[in-house]
């Protein structure tokens, strides 16, 4: 699991921000969002543009890092517009087992990283400075990743700036997790399992109906009778009571109908709402593996509030172990009957992640109406 | 011009309704002094003067006869404003802290042990409806501790017919050890304005503070000095200063190395200790509480069934009597038990 992220310099955090998933109070309510002594339910409030979408394009940079691609892709300014630094640092500690792993590195840009490090049990199993050209490969036997032949590695970035279609600088845990032959108990192959399946989830694109091939894989899942009923019945369940059906048409093209007297066409006629509930279910549910770790951004934008309620028990429910930080403005869901106050959140302008339990010298208990006491001010030097 | 701006709202305000007597502000100046982590500006505390069945029937014009049977959400803000200033209203949602304190007053004309008991009830969180601390007899008994610790406070009550507040005030008065500390920084302001002739009420209080911000009699001498040159005549600044020193030095806090607000801190931790294990003893018939479960009892505590204890025990007017317990006092360990505790 992930235990800390620490971000400085990315976008909107010109200062270090650190989210410590480890950090728990001792509240005997809402047990469920606690996995292992760390905290897997977190949700985050704050005002508007202080960097709760930021917050989850950081965490999910370390997919990008350890499998390429822009996934993620996002071509806005890149390192904080106030700072003088030349690169944004990521820190990533884990706990897999026994083992502790901590990976960071430095990024000049998306494309570019500076340096990067990985610390095995806090030894350290190498760490290459690209701009000086510096590596120490020294112990990569602790983690039975002797046999890799470094030197391969650093020939291939020696031709990579000339080869266009090679990233200019590959980073190293990349390579040699896809090029050493690692045992299955081997941590860098957990870590590696955990990245692959994390995933970021955001509103925005819900706003826009979704391109017609996305669709086309959906709906050919759905001909499958259950998978259809299975959908209904989410739908159902969550609040939005309808009925679907799944059409064939003449050219081979699959439809989704809301089934009325007449067929009514579901993309065209959702509400906001039933499509980002839709969203949701084809990004998470149908799939064959369980995510790690899902940052929900805005999730309950379109929802009713009782809809968001229901949501996050449903998740709760469904994925015990996997970390899910949510974002949302709906104070209706900061209560201790869903969540606890070291689960919930402040995210300030000034770049600052604070649970409620330490953003007021109260002591927080079960019976408080969290909500009513964010409203009124109660957490005000941490907004 | 643009007319993008709307009218600031001001959040994290504080309303403390009290019987409209000084000696509760005084209380929870103390309380506020000696306990900064409470997150209260003291100058933004919004303090509303009424009388118990009066609030209670300013709720039933807004809300109707049933509000304290049905789950009301009662807006103490939005009652009291309505009543005072009608043209700026003021709503719960501001508020971060609503306390009211009152005296138990059994031989008050309107008094409703089913009115008072529907408004305990009701008024249980500070940081949502408002929390009501209700003192017996009288708020001055907090100060109803003859030495510490006064194990004799277990079984201390008033005869019902103990009467008007006067008479109990006067019994504080003569018992409590705690009178000349607690009115210590009053007994300075009243001698640097009437004695001396400094009029301005904040260079006093600046004046007070330095005083009461010595903790060792090493160097007092200076620091009283150098206090005073800023406020009083050259001519009876030897008088003045002399008569300081010789205050301060009798004051027990000087000799403990501590500033009189630390001092007082510990003083108030021990009142809130004696009036937990006098509320357990009036609900639980247990007065000794072990050294490490004062918090868990003090969680088990129900102020609704203490004033059910009380009103039993002071139903008969010649034989009735009411347990002497501060419950406002409580307001601290709910604020954060770990004040009490440190």
């Amino acid at each position: 699991m992930l235990k800390k992220f620490t971000l400085q310099n990315f976008k909107n955090f010109k200062d270090e921000i650190s989210i410590d998933f480890e950090n728990i109070a001792g509240y005997q309510f809402s047990t469920d969002c606690i996995t292992d002594r760390t905290i897997s339910k977190m949700l985050i409030y704050g005002r508007n543009a202080t960097g709760k979408t930021n917050l989850g394009k950081a965490l999910i940079d370390i997919c990008t890092t350890m499998f390429g691609g822009r996934r993620y892709a996002d071509t806005g300014v890149f390192l904080n517009a106030d700072s003088i630094d030349a690169t944004a640092t990521f820190s990533y500690e884990f706990k897999f087992g026994n083992y502790e792993l901590v990976y960071r590195y430095a990024r000049f840009s998306n494309q570019e990283l500076r340096d990067e490090e990985l610390l095995v049990d806090r030894k350290i199993i190498f760490s290459c400075d690209f701009e000086h050209n510096k590596f120490d490969f020294d112990n990569l036997e602790y983690i039975n990743a002797e046999t890799a032949s470094v030197e391969r590695y650093l020939q291939s970035r020696d031709i990579g700036d000339e080869d266009e279609l090679q990233e200019p600088k590959l980073p190293f845990l990349r390579w040699l997790i896809s090029n050493v032959a690692l045992n299955n108990d081997s941590v860098l192959i957990k870590l590696a399992d955990y990245t692959r399946r994390m995933r970021l989830i955001t509103a925005e694109n819900i706003m826009f109906r979704m391109p017609r091939r996305l669709n086309d894989t959906f709906y050919e899942s759905l001909e499958d009778s259950n998978r259809l009923k299975n959908l209904e019945d989410f739908l159902n369940e969550m609040g939005v009571e309808c009925r679907l059906i799944l059409k064939k048409l003449p050219d081979g093209q699959r439809e989704l109908y809301f089934g009325h007297e007449k067929l009514v066409p579901f993309y065209e006629t959702a509400s906001s709402g039933t499509l980002a509930l839709v969203d949701l279910y084809r990004r998470l549910i149908p799939k064959s593996w369980d995510p790690s770790f899902i940052y929900l951004d805005e999730f309950d934008a379109f929802y009713h509030y009782e809809m968001a309620g229901k949501v996050i028990k449903f998740l709760k429910r469904r994925y015990q172990k996997c970390q899910i930080i949510m974002t949302s403005h709906n104070t209706g869901l900061m209560t201790n009957r869903l969540l606890r106050p070291d689960c919930l959140f402040v995210l300030s302008r000034a770049g600052t992640l604070t649970a409620l339990c330490n953003a007021t010298e109260r002591e927080l208990r079960e019976g408080h109406n969290l909500e009513k006491m964010y409203i009124s001010g109660e957490f005000d030097k941490y907004e | 011009m643009n007319n993008y701006r709307d009218e600031a709202r001001k959040r994290s305000q504080s309303l403390l309704i009290v019987e409209g007597h000084h000696e509760k502000n005084k209380l929870f100046w103390l309380i506020l002094k000696c306990f900064p982590e409470i997150n209260i500006n003291m100058d933004e505390i919004w303090i509303y003067g009424t009388n118990i069945y009066q609030l209670y029937n300013d709720i039933v014009k807004e809300y109707g006869e049933e509000w304290a049977e049905g789950n009301e959400d009662i807006d103490l803000p939005f009652v009291i404003s309505k009543k005072q200033y009608p043209d700026k209203l003021r709503y719960k949602e501001d508020f971060t802290n609503i306390v009211l304190v009152f005296d138990y007053e059994r031989h008050d004309t309107y008094f409703s042990e089913e009115k008072i008991l529907g408004m305990q009830r009701c008024f249980v969180d500070a940081t949502d409806m408002g929390r009501l601390y209700i003192n017996y007899p009288m708020i001055e008994s907090y100060q109803h501790l003859c030495q510490l610790p006064d194990d004799d406070f277990a079984e201390r009550k008033i005869s019902v017919s103990l009467q008007p507040g006067k008479e109990y005030k006067a019994l504080v008065e003569r018992e409590t050890i705690l009178g000349s500390k607690v009115n210590f920084p009053h007994k300075i302001d009243d001698l640097l304005e009437k004695h001396f002739g400094v009029s301005d009420t904040e260079k006093r209080k600046k004046c007070c503070n330095k005083i009461l911000e010595i903790s060792s009699v090493s160097g007092m001498e200076n620091i009283i000095d150098n206090a005073l040159r800023e406020v009083v005549a050259e001519h009876i600044l030897p008088t003045a200063k002399y008569q300081l020193v010789d205050w301060v030095t009798k004051q027990e806090y000087i000799h403990t190395n501590l500033t009189y607000w630390k001092y007082i801190r510990g003083i108030l931790q021990q009142v809130i200790y004696h009036n937990i294990s006098k509320a357990n003893r009036i609900q639980y018939g247990q007065y000794q509480i072990p050294e490490n479960k004062y918090k868990e009892y003090f969680e088990r505590l129900d102020l609704t069934e203490i004033l059910k204890a009380q009103n039993l025990a002071s139903k008969d007017i010649i034989k009735g009597f009411i347990w002497v317990l501060n419950t406002c006092i409580y307001f601290i360990a709910e604020y954060n038990f770990g004040l009490v505790t440190d």
